[in-house]
């Protein structure tokens, strides 16, 4: 088997930025030999419509897991709010079509970055616990969106989303949102003094207060982005089903985290970048399609995530503690 | 009082929601017009059963100083293994149940305590692969349990409001309660989760004790998740995180601290019941549900507010600015 | 032989550099021995290896005349070496009962709350406790009472080898006293005492024998009666050093100057006052416990609780929140560059400017090149090889960590004074002299420099005033010569001068 052979360490010059190669390299060595495996042995895999459908499966995810990939790397570890999120954006999304699209997206994101933003500042300047702080959180939006829906679904008025679902190039619109999100994310990342201070709260918080860097202000300024995020994926969300009901939002909390852990992203924070995620989507997105194709049923495509999600956190964790000792 | 609450939240937080929640109860017929029936007891110590194991399971990990997600996804596991293999013996079914939560919480304690990886992360990571698990023994679908003599002996009530259901729960706190509170281990638990350093330099066996933990979380889940199929006659692939959140919420009203070292089991019992009583409320008044939803999600905001550090250095400041300005 | 402990040539390195060369020594049955040295003789080594937290590299460790090989704290316990660890080692979750009996192997696995009520009650009260209640939760105990539990805890396990390391340094002297009283119980019961303290005085007092250290060496061993104070500092240092006088003090220009007015943390630190003028290096002379660190720290904004009154370049600091003591020109180096300064897994460019990105950005977005020449500059002025800033700092030696956590607050145009708590900890010799360097260039250039130290050569070489510390308050205060011994006879002994 020639499959067997590749590395999944094969050693990627180290960049600066302390970047660790390692991880990224690991995720791709498991996606290129998931990719070759499906290649040989699925026959409908090589195909061009397959690949559209893997990359629109990848979208929704996707723009929900980039903004979570800045809140993990500030060292926030998660928000499992983000499905009762997208649904509240979604909702407000139909609820404002009669206003005109713009207006409606204004409003749908200024909803998301409002709801998380103010999570993110409890965790930022407080150091609340963010896992039982968005827990909660989830649930009061979610009670919130039954409250105001009055647990009916949403319908638009006026439709004026049908754009949305636009498919320019046989490509959903959702997909080119998911590249320029992803480009945007890692451009704030690597180039901007917000991204760098988040790298810097990541990877030690009390060095980053002790040096008197704006550790509150960086961390609300991830989670305002990740609110924008998953707003936008409830709009994309909203405009696919054309309503919305309380449990749009699915599981979108979790396919998202399992995105940001699949491509590296360590969940103690301080590494980890927009590509990656993005890596790791599309290879979640892969890995469904397959088993998919082969006929096996969601479950175990649901197992297959956790046990990859599993092993590279392992892995990420392995190399991180060696680098340190 | 305030003094007392500050240095004891371990058992005035679940005493006064005990007694919150109680009074509320005792006071429902005011809203739904009938008498509370023994009926009324008897619904909400099966809703205690639902949540118990599960809330025990969370709050003794917690207790450590640990976070585990992955309960949920046992209690899952466990009630569709049950179902599965118990068909025609209800406590093969159980056996399997509980063995599987133990090795599958053993396997994260030895992630957890011999590699120093956080909790979150990989019970998370578990939590996923179980629902895929239990999805794939399920083929996505509800099963069905089809001996009905198992699902009405677990029901069965006894002393009018008690089930056999309720009993194993309550035996289960009754046990917990022994361990933490008359032997070395319950020390040992609580100080791994105050100061896992200080620990350590005084003698106590982390790793050991953290892997026999998340064993004994992975069990009692699996068991809680057991008895809920047995009582439903059916085992759910996917219960959501709706039963994670409630226990949370059972926890930290039982007077747990998100950041470990403070607990005890008799909180955790008046915090579950304080929960399973809510629930009871919420069915005699026919409030929306969305109602409590709001409840707990405001009870929960408090108590991480509260446990925040953050919050009590920015009131130290404010204080100390106070303080600097008047002398 | 069936001495209680014999320890045999222990050596132990870190990462090359040797900690511990080559100690032996011997501890007989009910004896208190001392273990004396400087800072980095190796004296925490030493009982981090006999109490089964380190492995020795080489050496023997005898417990009654078996070697033993200590691979976990267990294993230390079982063969009856209790321990009082330098840092506080009791949970404050817990009940004082509860933590007199954690970790201790002899505790029954059910509890015996009566009996062990009963034993609690009476290590309580032998070490003054007597209003403390064993169920009383430890996070309701002051500092200096859980040490004292930490001490009980250690000596009420009928351990045959007491190790305590630094048992007093939070301890009032009154405490103190009844510390040494407890230990002279435990001994004469014919348990070993293995005693480890800066604070001379109370050596002398209380122990036997003393075995003193100097660069991970044994130097000496001798019965404490044969010896004063000032020998043993003087055995402890090599030779004594001195300062013959301080640097000729530059214009005072008290619109640049750093001027703290009643500093004070509860429990920490008392009414601190100073007024430090750029130029000048102002050092902070105190052990553990002293205030030196905390006086840094509160400047910084790390103590929320913090009053009195600062200001720098004759403008307020919002002393009590570290961005805004940051953006008042106050730039801080913690003790502890692992956990408390530096970014270890990024690499050497982003933490020589990870304090300053603003200044090298364009509305908020960095300029590669900007910070590219910015960190050379750094680097160069540092003394780091200018081609490797793409390596994380966590691959470099203790030294270079440390010019990096320096660098990166030098040449900084909104940082006016620097404070650095212990600046040269785990740094080697080479690197020790660059650190220094880079301080006295930075004074030299305007900055208000202060430290904090517990070594002496430090304090001498590079303070132009050295203010001596004690238990949260002012001891002395030293523009001129000074002799070594006399900041040491401050630093264990002092009084305040208030």
């Amino acid at each position: 088997m020639t499959t067997s052979e590749v590395s999944p360490a094969t050693s990627v010059p180290q960049r600066d930025g302390g970047r660790r190669p390692g991880p990224l390299a690991i995720v791709l060595g498991v996606a290129a030999l998931a990719v070759l495996v499906a290649a040989v042995t699925t026959q409908r895999f090589l195909t061009l419509d397959n690949a559209r459908a893997i990359l629109a499966s990848a979208a929704f995810t996707g723009i929900t897991a980039i903004g979570a990939t800045l809140v993990m790397i500030a060292g926030s570890v998660v928000s499992l709010a983000a499905s009762q999120t997208a649904t509240v954006a979604a909702m407000v999304f139909l609820a404002t079509q009669q206003w005109g699209l713009g207006v409606a997206i204004v409003v749908a994101l200024a909803c998301g970055v409002a709801l998380t933003a103010v999570q993110g500042a409890v965790i930022g300047f407080w150091t609340a616990n963010p896992i039982v702080l968005t827990i909660a959180a989830g649930f009061a939006i979610g009670g919130l969106a039954t409250w105001f829906s009055g647990g009916t679904p949403v319908y638009a008025k006026v439709p004026a989303f049908d754009v949305l679902n636009a498919v320019p190039l046989g490509l959903p619109l959702a997909v080119y949102v998911l590249l320029v999100i992803t480009v945007l994310a890692q451009w704030i990342l690597r180039r901007t003094t917000a991204g760098r201070q988040l790298y810097l709260v990541g990877e030690n918080r009390a060095a980053a207060r002790a040096a008197g860097l704006p550790v509150g202000r960086v961390t609300v300024l991830a989670w305002a982005f990740f609110g924008a995020c998953i707003a936008v994926t409830g709009v994309f969300l909203a405009s696919f089903t054309t309503s919305a009901n309380t449990s749009l939002g699915g599981n979108l909390t979790l396919d998202a985290i399992a995105a940001v852990l699949a491509g590296g992203t360590a969940i103690a924070g301080g590494n980890g970048s927009a590509l990656r995620t993005l890596g790791g989507a599309v290879l979640l997105s892969v890995i469904s399609d397959v088993l998919l194709l082969r006929g096996f049923s969601t479950g175990a495509q649901i197992l297959v995530k956790g046990v990859l999600v599993l092993a590279v956190v392992v892995t990420v964790h392995l190399r991180s503690a060696r680098g340190r000792r | 009082m305030i003094r007392a609450f500050g240095s004891r939240p371990e058992r005035l937080l679940p005493a006064v929601s005990l007694l919150l929640v109680a009074i509320a109860f005792a006071g429902s017929p005011l809203l739904s017009g009938k008498a509370l029936a023994p009926f009324d007891f008897y619904n909400a110590l099966q809703g205690f059963a639902q949540l118990g194991l599960l809330a025990l399971a969370l709050g003794i990990t917690m207790i450590a100083g640990e976070f585990d997600l992955s309960v949920v996804g046992t209690y899952a596991l466990g009630g569709m293994l049950a179902v599965q293999t118990g068909q025609s013996a209800p406590l093969l079914g159980l056996l399997v149940a509980v063995v599987a939560g133990a090795a599958i919480g053993a396997g994260q304690g030895i992630l957890v305590a011999r590699l120093g990886m956080p909790s979150m992360p990989v019970t998370l990571a578990t939590y996923i692969a179980l629902l895929g698990l239990t999805s794939t023994l399920s083929g996505g679908l509800s099963k069905t349990y089809a001996n009905s003599a198992a699902t009405l002996f677990v029901d069965q009530p006894i002393a009018v409001i008690f089930s056999p259901r309720s009993l194993i729960t309550l035996a289960g706190f009754l046990a917990a309660a022994l361990v933490l509170g008359r032997t070395r281990l319950g020390r040992e638990l609580r100080a791994i989760g105050g100061d896992r350093r200080a620990s350590r330099v005084a003698g106590v066996r982390v790793d050991g004790i953290l892997i026999g933990l998340f064993t004994v979380s992975g069990t009692l889940a699996a068991l809680g998740g057991a008895l809920l199929s047995y009582s439903f006659a059916s085992a759910n692939p996917d219960p959501g995180l709706q039963p994670l959140i409630l226990a949370t919420v059972a926890v930290l009203l039982g007077g747990v601290s998100l950041a470990g070292g403070r607990g005890l089991p008799l909180g955790l019992l008046a915090g579950a019941l304080s929960v399973a009583l809510v629930a009871q409320i919420v069915a005699i008044t026919a409030l929306p549900d969305f109602s409590t939803q709001l409840l707990y999600a405001a009870l929960l905001v408090v108590i991480v507010a509260i446990d925040a550090p953050g919050l009590r250095q920015m009131i130290d400041r404010l204080r100390a600015r106070f303080h600097g300005r008047v002398s | 032989m069936t001495e209680p402990l014999v320890v045999d040539g222990l050596a132990r390195s870190f990462g090359g550099v040797p900690a511990v060369r080559e100690v032996s020594f011997t501890v007989g049955a009910g004896e208190i021995h001392a273990l004396c040295g400087h800072n980095g003789a190796g004296k925490s080594t030493v009982v981090k290896m006999l109490s089964g937290q380190l492995t020795p590299d080489r050496g023997r460790i005898l417990i009654g005349g078996d070697a033993v090989r200590l691979k976990s704290r267990q294993a230390a316990q079982r063969r009856g070496i209790a321990l009082v660890d330098q840092e506080l080692s009791v949970v404050p979750a817990l009940t004082v009962l509860d933590n007199l009996l954690l970790g201790d192997i002899g505790a029954p696995l059910v509890n015996r709350r009566r009996t062990a009520m009963a034993r609690g009650r009476q290590v309580l009260d032998e070490l003054g406790l007597a209003r403390v209640d064993p169920d009383q939760p430890l996070a309701t105990l002051g500092i200096g009472e859980r040490q004292l539990v930490e001490i009980a805890r250690a000596l009420s396990q009928d351990a045959r080898l007491v190790i305590l390391d630094e048992p007093t340094a939070t301890l009032s002297d009154v405490d103190s006293e009844r510390v040494f009283a407890a230990v002279r119980r435990v001994a004469s019961r014919g348990c070993s005492v293995l005693y480890v303290s800066h604070r001379l005085s109370e050596v002398l007092r209380l122990c036997d024998t003393v075995t003193v250290l100097r660069d991970g060496r044994h130097v000496d061993t001798s019965p404490a009666a044969e010896l004063t104070v000032d020998e043993l500092i003087v055995r402890m240092l090599g030779q004594t050093p001195h300062r013959l006088a301080a640097r000729a003090a530059p214009d005072p220009d008290p619109a640049r100057a750093l001027t703290i007015d009643r500093l004070a943390v509860p429990g920490r630190l008392t009414d601190f006052s100073l007024t430090a003028q750029p130029g000048r290096i102002y050092a902070l002379a105190g052990q553990l416990g002293s205030g030196a660190s905390d006086v840094l720290r509160a400047l910084a904004g790390l103590h929320p609780r913090a009053t009195g009154t600062v200001a720098l370049h004759e403008r307020a600091v919002r002393f009590r929140d570290p961005v805004a003591a940051a953006r008042a020109g106050l730039a801080f180096v913690s003790n502890d560059r692992k956990s408390e300064g530096l970014f270890l897994d990024k690499a050497i460019r982003w933490n020589l400017v990870a304090t300053r990105l603003p200044e090298l950005a364009s509305a908020g977005v960095l300029r590669p090149r900007r910070e590219q020449r910015s960190a050379q500059r750094l680097a160069t002025v540092s003394g780091l090889a200018a081609d490797r800033l793409g390596v994380p700092v966590a691959t470099l030696s203790g030294g270079n960590q440390q010019k990096v956590f320096v660098g990166r607050n030098l040449l900084r145009d909104n940082v006016f004074a620097l404070l650095l708590d212990e600046p040269t900890r785990g740094v080697d010799i080479g690197g020790r002299t660059a650190i220094h360097r880079l301080l006295r260039s930075a004074a030299d250039a305007g900055l208000v420099v202060l430290f904090a130290s517990t070594e002496l050569e430090e304090l001498l070489e590079l303070g132009d005033v050295i203010i001596t510390m004690r238990d949260g308050r002012t001891v002395g205060r030293y523009d001129g010569g000074v002799e070594g011994t006399v900041l040491m006879r401050d630093m264990t002994h002092g009084v305040s001068a208030a």
